[in-house]
């Protein structure tokens, strides 16, 4: 599983990436972990146990909806998906993390002159 | 934290979704795995290793659904439970102070809620106003409060960029009846705007409409109230079209009132409602509805959306003004004395908001009730602090436990909440059970209220305003007595704790002493305080109404409701007072207009010719009475006469011949003089004749209230209606039927109303000091019971905790009777520092209750003396078994149980 050297995932990263997985399409848990798993093998590294505790607070905020559907095997699943204020709460997100990374790209920058 | 807590009430189900969540993923993953070559085996180990423990997961989600903070704090509660269940007697003992204090409180503030504080059922009721005339009106009038003329209603309701409208309304008795016999029943007059501009509509037919009091007797309609309307008449429903009698007076019912109004007077409750333009039938021989000086109405009403109430207060002066002047100009308007003109001139409208309507029973109980109020609020505090005490007490046995998990790490906090949930889960027990106990309060507190109010006008049901006041006392209730112990628990050093054995922790020990000391100075005011409305109650009931009761009967009639003209009426009581006279169960009868001790008289401010002429300062009571009714009420007539023949008037003479005053009135108005032969009459202007002779002078007796001493001058009796005043041969509840059978002899359709005995009477017009002495007096005997226990509680553990000192004490060779000191000694200190605190309490309070009391200072020597007193007393006592048994220390097994 191993392929690469991966750095832990930054603090509070994990809710806005699973924002902007289920942003794409409604998802199940096991369908988040999925992909996860693929940024993980690139990039980061997630721990799947903490998954579970990151929907179930996102939903609690009211930035996911979750709803039991027939997923892609048959079986009864928990399909989260994006409600409108979460929408509003991945834009924020994004945006301040491209201020914080711009920010510290220019101190980089400022050190290398 | 709302979710969170609506989360907790559909855990079950939230459990249940996780896990079908989770297995849902780890099947998922197994076969993915399974897929990727893995056996089945290796492939779940490998799923749930990734996983993390399910456990774990399923943990940390409960948290988020709860929060950590609500998740603990239900386990703490379910803890304390358990352990109530394990120590039956100190929860019992907790929840029992509990009950008492929140019971009493609740109660209290039921009545509280009713008569003070709830609005009129009507659409909003925030914009409904009082209006009132500040200054002097140059005007008659009879009623209670806040009067009016109903033409200065009609200006009133036409300042239409102030008000949506401006009703008036004055309640009276009539004779009613549905068909069957007559019965005197409180009606409302009321003008015809009355329904609409108070937003009430019609359970059945309509309500008045705006031209129903339009000509004096155009429109002899009436809506009944919905009590009345299920009480007297069944319900049915084609009540509307048929007649009711007033006054023998035929009206139609147009209609029934909705069911949920019940007038704008809290405590009266009309039986129907007529427009102003029949008050000359609602109340016989009144004529004077258009008259511009003649106040009888109380005016109310609803200010426009957007106009507040000083807005419209300060622009309806200048109308007022202006219609002050045309007044004075207009036909009709008295001859007045220039000064009182000016001050007729000056008058002003005063504005005060009325959401809860307009109710004499109110300002009578306003001051009493915050008292009572005050007092169950005290009395609760003393509750908590109990419980306080009691926790405290736990808390020190559960010592070893409390040490233990702060040794394993628990943290400060964690334990606190504990120990709060503990005092939480006691205080909503209480609750409970005190709200449950409330309405059997209530309803002994309402047969402590006037007994003239309607028994519908108050209910002893719970509501949901009681149950959030109950609620939200408890959870204070809860907060307070979890207070002290949670603070012990943050000051506690966990060394010394567990160093020291079970049960010797001597930290508690202050702050329990504390409590105590507390619960002294509140028991003080309050007993302090029941002891004054005790002598109040003692000062007066020794005082009597200034006549003799016992024996003595009364009753009203009323002729001209019953279709007898002014003469007829006379000749009617005349008969009556014969027939009562020749009866063989009267030794004595007489007739008044107007009855005493009800709280109200006729009363006017008088004009005395002496050497020179003078007005009275302040209105004389005025009666009219029949040749020996001072005989009849054992009242001394000191100098002169009594009425007799000589002051019978001629046919088509007015007014009166001689008048008889009381000793304050000699004494205020003529000192030094010989009050017989003075000439005196009705009314202070210019054009009052003194032309009635002094006749008599009578001892002082009560009208209104035993409270009041007031100057009054009687007049001989001419009138057509009156009480009747009967001394009786035997006892009197037995007299009660054959004064009816005489009174149906003369005339079987005349109702009478008010028959009772004088004791009753007196009874009545003191109920407001009985209920404050007795409710007072109750609540502070539980309040000194609280802290005894409180009391002995401590001193008891004293004892136990100073065993081993007292046995070396004695071993040594002390007496017996120092170890009792020792233990009564830290009891009295206690006390005594209470009263210490008290005192200066009592100094602050005395000055709010001083209104209610009488003949007593709030200061009373004695009664703070006698308080002081039973405190000592009750307080050694309660220390006294404790030093008993400290007195009986074997020394031996004190030092071997050590």
């Amino acid at each position: 599983m191993f392929l690469s050297p991966r750095f832990p995932i930054p603090q509070g990263t994990l809710d806005m990436l699973i924002l902007q997985i289920v942003s794409l399409e409604p998802l199940h848990g096991y369908g988040v972990a999925q992909r996860l798993d693929q940024i993980s093998r690139s990039v980061v590294q997630v721990n799947q146990g903490s998954l579970y505790p990151a929907l179930h607070r996102l939903e609690l905020k009211g930035w996911l909806r979750a709803e039991w559907k027939q997923s892609e095997t048959g079986r009864e699943a928990k399909f989260y998906s994006l409600t409108a204020s979460g929408r509003k709460q991945l834009a924020a997100e994004k945006h301040t993390w491209a201020r914080l990374a711009g920010a510290v790209q220019l101190i980089f920058n400022e050190g290398t002159k | 934290m709302i979710r969170q807590l609506a989360n907790w009430f559909r855990r079950k189900k939230l459990e249940s979704g996780l896990d079908r969540e989770l297995r849902y993923h780890l099947e998922r993953r197994i076969i993915d795995l399974e897929r990727s070559g893995l056996p089945t085996g290796e492939a779940r180990r490998q799923a749930l290793l990734e996983l993390g423990g399910v456990a774990q997961i399923q943990e940390e989600v409960r948290d988020i659904w709860l929060s950590r903070w609500l998740r603990d704090f239900t386990y703490d509660l379910r803890f304390s439970a358990r352990s109530f269940l394990k120590a039956p007697s100190f929860t019992i003992t907790a929840v029992l102070s509990l009950v008492l204090g929140i019971g009493a409180t609740t109660a209290i503030y039921s009545l509280v809620d009713q008569v003070l504080l709830h609005a009129l059922p009507i659409r909003q009721p925030e914009s409904l106003v009082l209006i009132d005339w500040r200054g002097d009106q140059a005007a008659d009038g009879f009623g209670s409060w806040n009067l009016m003329s109903y033409p200065i209603c009609r200006d009133l309701d036409k300042q239409t960029q102030f008000f949506e409208g401006v009703f008036c309304r004055a309640l009276t008795t009539v004779n009613l009846s549905t068909g069957g016999d007559y019965r005197p029943a409180v009606v409302e007059i009321v003008s015809s705007n009355y329904f609409p501009v108070l937003g009430v509509g019609p359970a059945l037919g309509r309500v008045l409409a705006n031209d129903d009091d339009g000509e004096p007797d155009a429109n002899p309609v009436a809506v009944l109230s919905y009590d009345f309307w299920q009480t007297q008449l069944g319900g049915a429903p084609d009540v509307v079209g048929r007649k009711v009698l007033v006054n023998r007076y035929p009206l139609t019912i147009v209609g029934v009132a909705a069911s949920a109004f019940k007038g704008i007077d809290v405590g009266q409750v009309p039986s129907i409602w007529l427009p102003a333009s029949i008050s000359a039938q609602a109340i016989p021989g009144f004529d004077r509805l258009l008259d511009r000086r003649t106040r009888w109405m109380q005016v109310l009403g609803r200010l426009n959306q957007g106009v507040t109430l000083k807005e419209a207060q300060a622009g309806l002066q200048p109308w007022f003004k202006a219609l002050l002047q045309e007044d004075t100009r207009r036909a009709g308007f008295p001859v007045i004395t220039a000064e009182r003109r000016q001050r007729f001139l000056d008058s002003s409208i005063v504005l005060t908001a009325a959401p809860q309507g307009h109710s004499g029973l109110r300002r009578r109980l306003v001051e009493p009730l915050w008292v009572l109020f005050a007092v169950t609020t005290v009395l609760l505090g003393l509750a908590c602090l109990n419980v306080s005490g009691l926790f405290l007490a736990r808390g020190s046995a559960r010592d070893r436990e409390i040490g233990t998990r702060l040794a394993l790490g628990a943290s400060r906090g964690r334990l606190g909440r504990q120990l709060l949930a503990d005092s939480l889960l006691i205080a909503l027990a209480g609750g409970l059970l005190g709200t449950a106990a409330a309405p059997i309060v209530v309803r002994t507190l309402i047969a402590f209220l006037p007994r003239e109010t309607a028994p519908t006008a108050l209910n002893a049901g719970i509501d949901s305003r009681l149950l959030l006041f109950a609620f939200a006392a408890s959870v204070a209730a809860g907060v307070l007595s979890g207070l002290a112990p949670a603070w012990q628990v943050g000051r506690r050093s966990l060394v010394s704790s567990l160093r020291e054995r079970g049960g010797t922790a001597f930290g508690g020990v202050r702050l329990r002493k504390v409590i105590v000391t507390a619960q002294i100075a509140l028991t003080l005011t309050l007993v302090v305080g029941a002891g004054l409305f005790l002598r109040t109650l003692d000062a007066l009931m020794a005082q009597g109404p200034g006549f003799v009761t016992s024996s003595l009967v009364s009753f009203g009639v009323d002729s001209l409701r019953n279709g007898y003209s002014p003469s007829e009426g006379n000749r009617l009581i005349r008969r009556i007072d014969e027939a009562i006279r020749h009866s063989p169960i009267s030794r004595a009868s007489a007739v008044a207009r107007f009855p005493l001790l009800t709280g109200g008289s006729w009363n006017d401010p008088m004009t005395i010719l002496a050497d020179k002429r003078i007005s009275t300062d302040r209105d004389v009571n005025l009666n009219s009475v029949t040749p020996g009714f001072f005989q009849t009420m054992g009242i001394k007539i000191i100098a002169g006469r009594d009425f007799d023949e000589r002051d019978i008037r001629a046919t088509g003479e007015q007014g009166w011949r001689s008048a008889i005053v009381n000793e304050a009135f000699v004494k205020r108005y003529l000192r030094g003089r010989n009050p017989l032969g003075v000439r005196i009459c009705e009314g202070s202007g210019p054009d009052a004749k003194p032309n009635i002779e002094v006749v008599g002078v009578m001892s002082n007796f009560s009208y209104r209230g035993i409270r009041e001493e007031s100057e009054q001058a009687y007049f001989p009796f001419f009138e057509d209606s009156g009480t009747f005043y009967v001394r009786i041969r035997g006892t009197p509840k037995s007299s009660f039927e054959s004064l009816r059978a005489i009174v149906r002899s003369v005339d079987p359709t005349l109702p009478i109303s008010d028959l009772r005995t004088l004791d009753e009477q007196v009874d009545r017009s003191l109920n407001t000091e009985h209920m404050l002495a007795t409710l007072s007096g109750g609540f502070s005997t539980l309040a000194l019971l609280l802290s005894l226990v409180g009391l002995y509680g401590v001193m008891s553990y004293v004892v136990t905790q100073r065993t081993r000192e007292i046995g070396i004490r004695l071993a040594l060779g002390a007496k017996r009777w120092s170890a009792i000191w020792l233990v009564l000694r830290d009891a009295l200190t206690m006390v005594v520092s209470g009263i210490g605190i008290g005192l200066p309490l009592v100094w602050a309070l005395g000055r709010l209750v001083k209104s209610q009391l009488y003949d007593v200072k709030p200061s009373d020597p004695v009664v703070i003396a006698i308080t002081i007193l039973v405190l000592c007393s009750a307080g050694l006592g309660a220390a006294l078994i404790p030093a008993h048994r400290a007195s009986g220390i074997n020394p031996t097994d004190a030092l071997r149980f050590e």
